[in-house]
């Protein structure tokens, strides 16, 4: 009766998100994505349960930690025998989980999962030169000493300093801030709009903690209670005053700060999906269903769109898919990577000339209203662990969406890097 | 030290004989302690006084309240044991959390046996619930039970902890002075069933540094786990890993429940570095952890309560 399978969202549970090197610095991808995950077994009383899967991942990973999700299970109070993989789709990585999970859920295979991701810019790994590790690599191989002494006689000091993981694409050496900077001026976008939506994030983000929004779907870890980014008290002043950081080489003016722009931040965030059969026995709370997703990737290599449009695409697409538009949405989610690709997101599918060209239709997509737009704030306040992302935006829609009554729908829209993105449909139970 | 109080409150300790209590004003610092041990332990070997009168504890409690952890540290102490670094306390930690109290107890005038030599031969901890980061606990530290062995006299150091009244902790460490007699007695060597060590589950490599590293995280500097040289004086071939690290690290293989008995037998020193067998499993409602080279070393249970 594969038909009839609802996969729900039951509930979410994530960390405060700290900000690089703060409240979390010492601790690990693996200690955030089992605190996190403990927190949601506490939560729905699911200590020493076998559930179907865990899925989770992390953008920024250790090799030791190939097994990630799987180490997170075997530390937390969980069942041991509770099978768990890895996902990594960059900042996508949180969605994918949960259309992993919600997919496999419709199908009949698992009743019940957890989907999630963590990062911590913190615990970012360290590699040395490709020099160094082919020196050692040959080391390692070296029979005779003559072998070894040859293989360390070729490593100098400058081999030594460590690399840092890069945030810039591979194929065009651009950061993902440079890279949004050019779509900024593609699209015109003023600094003033860009702020303004910076403002309203933390604005939404602090009334929804001090209206006790998050108190079920966030538990307090080393110490922190709330976001470590939000600035309850932040003002167009006070973002106004910051300097551009990216765009400083175009010949339009520089308009990304620190402030319109998300920090490195360091957090996780967990989402326990089930048939909705299967929560209706446990007498748990079935927020809103996973209707569907699609996933989106562009062609940023050769400027036919920018980086971070890939949802800009998958949106279309996916309304078709359930003859639904713009309008049949009571909240819409855009992460906020950057303000401006909100911004950008919004002004393409308004933008008639785009909409004919580039996704083939006869007028525009439709414009968002910005009251239902990122109605609890987003990563611009929130911060941004690549792959905690998907599930904190997932969550918070769902509880409020269920708040809103059975029907209500939701729009979520996550880009990543790669020129990807994953969009999808909740719509409370 | 502040001032000695009869009667002062001292949540979540038990009353235990009509001893002096102490209250501290702050923690004891360990290095003055083990350096004040190291001392009183060399006075008493020059003086050669190996006879220890039954009645000698004079039933002192020593008491500090309000005691706080420190993130990081928590992190550190719960990477090296390898449990999940959640924002509940190892029960473990709370006995680092108690040690610098149970160390300052060991080394005062009357205290009848030397600090320095002290053998851990076992520790058990009763907890009702798990203290969490930011919870400020109060420790009472006491020692009671001199009891005549075969090699010496032991002695149970009981630590008591509290949260704002509420007793949590509780943890009897149980220790040797090797050569003592109790008024004039030895008793008979305890017959050992003969062990067999079992097929392993899994093998712990201990590194030649973690006396040092389980030192920097717990506090406890006893030169045996972090000198050759002191190790050797002792008669240990290298330095010799702690033994509340060996039952930490057991209690986070076996999943610590949030309330259970912790028992740890320390039936052989480990010296480092070393690889040990471990052989994880259950018995009745207790979950069992045994670790062995040669012979058997360590033998930890852990039975969830309620």
């Amino acid at each position: 009766m594969a038909g009839s399978r609802r996969p729900v969202v039951v509930g979410g549970n994530r960390t405060p998100f700290a900000r690089a090197g703060g409240a979390y610095a010492h601790v690990s991808n693996l200690d955030l994505l089992t605190a996190a995950l403990d927190g949601l077994v506490a939560r729905f009383g699911l200590a020493g349960e076998r559930l179907g899967e865990v899925a989770a991942g992390a953008v920024l990973k250790h090799t030791r930690d190939f097994n990630l999700t799987r180490e997170a299970v075997l530390g937390s109070a969980l069942s041991n025998e509770t099978p768990a993989y890895d996902v990594q789709m960059a900042c996508a990585t949180g969605m994918e989980t949960i259309a992993s999970i919600a997919d496999k859920i419709r199908l009949g295979r698992l009743d019940v999962g957890v989907a999630g991701g963590v990062d911590s810019a913190s615990d970012a790994p360290i590699v040395v030169t490709e020099q160094l590790r082919a020196a050692l690599l040959d080391l390692n191989r070296a029979k005779t000493v003559q072998a070894k002494l040859a293989a360390v006689a070729k490593i100098r000091p400058s081999h030594l300093a460590p690399v840092a993981p890069d945030v810039a694409e591979p194929r065009t050496g651009l950061s993902m801030g440079e890279h949004q900077a050019l779509t900024t001026a593609a699209w015109g976008i003023s600094r003033e709009e860009q702020d303004e939506l910076a403002l309203a994030s933390h604005q939404r983000l602090a009334a929804a903690y001090d209206a006790g929004f998050f108190d079920d779907l966030v538990t307090p870890y080393r110490r922190l209670v709330r976001d470590a980014n939000l600035r309850p008290d932040t003002s167009m002043e006070k973002l106004g005053a910051l300097a551009p950081v990216f765009g400083k080489r175009l010949d339009t003016p520089a308009t990304m700060t620190a402030g319109n722009s998300t920090p490195l931040t360091d957090g996780a965030s967990t989402v326990l999906l089930a048939d909705q059969s299967w929560a209706a026995e446990r007498g748990l709370p079935a927020l809103a269903e996973v209707v569907d997703l699609e996933a989106g990737a562009v062609d940023f290599v050769h400027g036919k769109d920018g980086l971070l449009l890939a949802p800009v695409h998958a949106v279309p697409r996916l309304l078709a898919r359930h003859g639904m538009s713009l309008a049949d949405f009571e909240i819409v989610e855009i992460h906020e990577a950057f303000a401006a690709t909100v911004l950008a997101t919004l002004k393409a599918w308004e933008d008639p000339d785009f909409c004919r060209d580039r996704l083939g239709r006869d007028g525009p997509l439709g414009s968002i209203d910005r009251a239902r737009l990122n109605v609890h704030g987003s990563s611009l306040a929130a911060g941004h662990p690549f792959a905690a992302t998907g599930g904190r935006i997932v969550a918070t829609a769902a509880k409020e969406l269920a708040s809103r009554g059975s029907g209500a729908r939701g729009l979520v829209s996550v880009c990543a890097a790669g020129g990807q993105g994953v969009v999808a449909i909740l719509e409370a139970v | 030290m502040s001032g000695a109080a009869h009667g002062a409150s001292h949540p979540g300790r038990a009353v235990h004989g009509d001893g002096p209590v102490i209250e501290l004003g702050s923690v004891p610092s360990l290095g003055a302690s083990q350096r004040r041990g190291l001392a009183g332990s060399a006075a008493a070997a020059a003086t050669r006084r190996r006879d220890v009168a039954a009645d000698a504890l004079d039933g002192t409690t020593l008491l500090a309240q309000g005691l706080t952890t420190d993130p990081d540290r928590l992190t550190a102490y719960q990477h090296l044991v390898g449990a999940p670094a959640q924002d509940r306390l190892p029960a473990g930690f709370v006995h680092v959390l108690a040690f610098p109290l149970a160390n300052a107890l060991m080394v005062r005038d009357g205290f009848p046996l030397p600090l320095l030599g002290l053998v851990h031969l076992a520790n058990e901890v009763t907890q009702q619930r798990p203290v969490v980061l930011g919870e400020e606990v109060d420790v009472a530290v006491h020692a009671e039970r001199l009891t005549a062995h075969h090699r010496g006299v032991s002695v149970d150091v009981v630590a008591e902890v509290g949260v704002a009244g509420e007793p949590v902790w509780r943890g009897v460490s149980t220790y040797l002075a090797k050569g003592y007699r109790l008024d004039g007695a030895t008793a008979d060597r305890a017959e050992r069933p003969e062990w067999h060590a079992p097929q392993p589950t899994g093998a712990w490599r201990l590194e030649a540094d973690l006396g040092r590293r389980y030192a920097a995280v717990s506090g406890d500097r006893n030169p045996i786990h972090t000198s050759t040289l002191a190790a050797k004086a002792f008669g240990f071939p290298r330095t010799i890993a702690h033994g509340m690290y060996t039952a930490a690290r057991a209690l986070a293989h076996l999943d610590e429940p949030d309330a259970f008995t912790w028992r740890a037998e320390f039936a052989a020193p480990i010296v480092l570095p070393s690889t040990v067998s471990v052989r994880a499993g259950t018995d009745g409602p207790a979950r069992v952890l045994d670790a062995w080279a040669k012979r058997h070393q360590l033998h930890v249970t852990v039975t969830p309560r309620g």
